[in-house]
């Protein structure tokens, strides 16, 4: 725990209602109470370690062995020291992977912030019928992705699909293609459908993000002479940049972990055209079985979120003052 | 902000934004509910005159779908259990009690919502397998819960701190036991953070699909996404019923949302950007 920092200028609060987290010492702090609070920590803590901790701690022992299917059955296993990663990193397929994973997350990543900031900008004015349409938004982010993989599937189909159809009645017949059977544009194909998904959420969190600058800031402006697109460049932007960030560094977090849609809409082709690390790992563990390796892909693949993770953390703190 | 010129402007805008966002699940309703021989061709539909249920019927029809579905619902049924079962305690004392390292406790459960699915779903293959549990409803529920229940705490435990001590403690001191301060005190005040976790873990559970595909291959467990996801792969091209075993499996998903919406989205905002 850290105290509070104190800052000349206070960012904004990104959250509406603070709770205070630091509490008072309870005035007789009796050893019986803090024994109970370890009581009713421990089933939920034995849990994650027993189902999380522990198989994350068991894939780094299984990333440093020589284990194949015969490892599964308790067969040997020999301890191999790096051979596991190296033979990961030397592997094209790993870094056409990682490569795929750079562009799937900075274009979904690009484009679900900049629609969702627009319109969280939108929704943040009040206008009849505001709730509804905006919880009709949400529901696009609580499909489950398997359901929103076999949708676009659907609408980007080539000959019979809804998005194709809708170009030919705007007379772009040109661009009406099987968009993700073209190894060309098949990527694209995924991250439209991961910014669908992505959109509504970022609009969300955006959205609380506004809510919080004061209105008499934008008031003041105004009776000074600003216009709408001035209170946006001065006002708006530079207060939302904390929370802005923050979207951003959990937004990176959740698109590094797709998997299920990738899955359902191309399996990872056509030839790899769509592989990203979370495929590439799935096909080493589970397809060819060479657990050793894939234990050491997947480790590989934790560098990325733990770095946004520390980022969010940091974060958090500085705003909270503490976890 | 102030109030529009013309606010019924701006909803216009929205309604239209929202009708082309939407299109592809207005699509998926449209085909589920258009005679198979109009959906495949170059000129789509765009409204299922005469609207037919033979897609609902062929995909309800197979008993394999019916078995996923139910397995789905023990599932997520259980991983809310689980969720609430662990989480509540553990995000009480979190909250409420002094301890070492209850710091700590939270910056590992904020830790535990990083790693990808794939990546747990790999050593969860091996361990369960060794363990016996891989295909079982148990070894499905535990696997889902290792999401819900970092997220449950993160979501609780602001909600169990922000009930006023003095509220408990006079109630302690106007001789109220502490069983009694947990059920008629701080349990009323923490329902709509009950309800949020409850519904949203029931969300999770029941759109699974990473660990659902690695971890059974049993159909008697597998989730009903796994199910949508091989039928994809058999039935390419009879969208029909594909899309109405979409919409089958998204009827659950509309309802908890349509019922503890205000609850969701609050409980949803606060454990991201609050943690």
């Amino acid at each position: 725990m850290r105290p509070p920092r104190t800052t000349a200028v206070r960012p904004p609060r990104t959250t509406a209602p603070r709770r205070t987290f630091a509490l008072r010492p309870s005035r007789s702090p009796s050893a019986r109470l803090r024994r109970t609070g370890y009581l009713f920590t421990l089933p939920g803590l034995a849990f994650l370690a027993l189902f999380l901790a522990y198989p994350l701690l068991y894939n780094a022992w299984t990333s440093v062995h020589d284990v194949g299917l015969s490892g599964l059955l308790g067969g040997a296993t020999r301890f191999n020291g790096l051979a596991n990663y190296r033979a990961t990193v030397s592997d094209p397929d790993f870094w056409h992977a990682a490569r795929l994973s750079a562009v799937f997350t900075a274009g979904s990543l690009l484009f679900q912030f900049t629609i969702g900031f627009a319109l969280a900008l939108l929704f943040a004015r009040p206008f009849p019928l505001n709730g509804l349409l905006r919880s009709l938004l949400l529901v696009a982010w609580l499909l489950p992705p398997v359901v929103s993989g076999t949708l676009f599937r659907w609408m980007l189909d080539g000959e019979s699909g809804a998005y194709n159809a809708l170009l030919r009645a705007i007379g772009l017949d040109a661009l009406s293609r099987d968009w993700l059977i073209d190894p060309g544009t098949s990527l694209a194909g995924v991250v439209f459908a991961n910014v669908w998904v992505g959109v509504p959420f970022n609009m969300l969190l955006l959205l609380v993000g506004l809510h919080t600058i004061d209105p008499e800031l934008h008031e003041a402006a105004a009776i000074d002479g600003a216009g709408a697109w001035q209170r946006l460049r001065w006002i708006t932007l530079p207060l939302m940049r904390p929370v802005s960030v923050t979207v951003l560094l959990l937004g990176l977090v959740y698109t590094f972990k797709v998997f299920d849609l990738i899955f359902v809409m191309t399996g990872g082709g056509p030839v790899d055209a769509t592989s990203v690390l979370s495929l590439y790992v799935y096909e080493v563990f589970f397809r060819f079985f060479r657990f050793g390796e894939g234990a050491a892909a997947g480790l590989l693949l934790l560098v990325v979120p733990l770095l946004a993770g520390a980022g969010y953390v940091r974060r958090l703190r500085r705003e909270e003052g503490a976890v | 902000m102030k109030p529009a010129r013309h606010p019924w402007l701006l909803t216009a805008t929205a309604t239209l934004i929202c009708a082309a966002f939407l299109l592809p699940v207005y699509w998926m309703l449209n085909t589920s509910l258009t005679e198979p021989d109009h959906i495949l061709g170059e000129s789509p539909r765009w409204i299922p005159a005469p609207a037919t249920t033979e897609n609902y019927s062929a995909a309800l029809d197979d008993d394999a779908l019916l078995q996923a579905l139910f397995n789905s619902l023990v599932i997520s049924s259980g991983v809310v259990a689980l969720t609430l079962l662990f989480g509540v305690p553990l995000s009480y004392a979190l909250a409420r009690v002094r301890m070492r390292g209850s710091g700590t406790m939270v910056l590992a459960l904020l830790v535990a919502q990083l790693p990808p699915s794939i990546v747990l779903a790999a050593p969860l293959f091996i361990l369960e397998r060794r363990a016996g549990i891989d295909d079982t409803y148990l070894g499905l529920i535990a696997a889902d819960t290792t999401l819900t229940l970092p997220f449950a705490v993160i979501v609780l435990r602001p909600v169990l701190g922000g009930v006023p001590r003095d509220v408990e403690e006079a109630a302690l001191v106007d001789g109220c036991g502490l069983m009694g301060v947990l059920l008629r005190i701080v349990l009323p005040l923490m329902v709509p953070g009950l309800v949020a976790v409850a519904g949203l873990s029931f969300l999770i559970g029941w759109g699974e699909f990473v660990f659902g595909l690695t971890l059974a291959q049993e159909p008697g467990v597998q989730p009903v996404t796994v199910l949508l996801n091989s039928f994809v792969g058999q039935h390419g091209t009879s969208w029909g019923a594909l899309m109405a075993t979409a919409t089958v499996i998204c009827v659950p998903v509309v309802c908890v949302f349509a019922i503890f919406q205000r609850f969701i989205v609050g409980g949803l905002t606060a454990g991201s950007i609050k943690g």
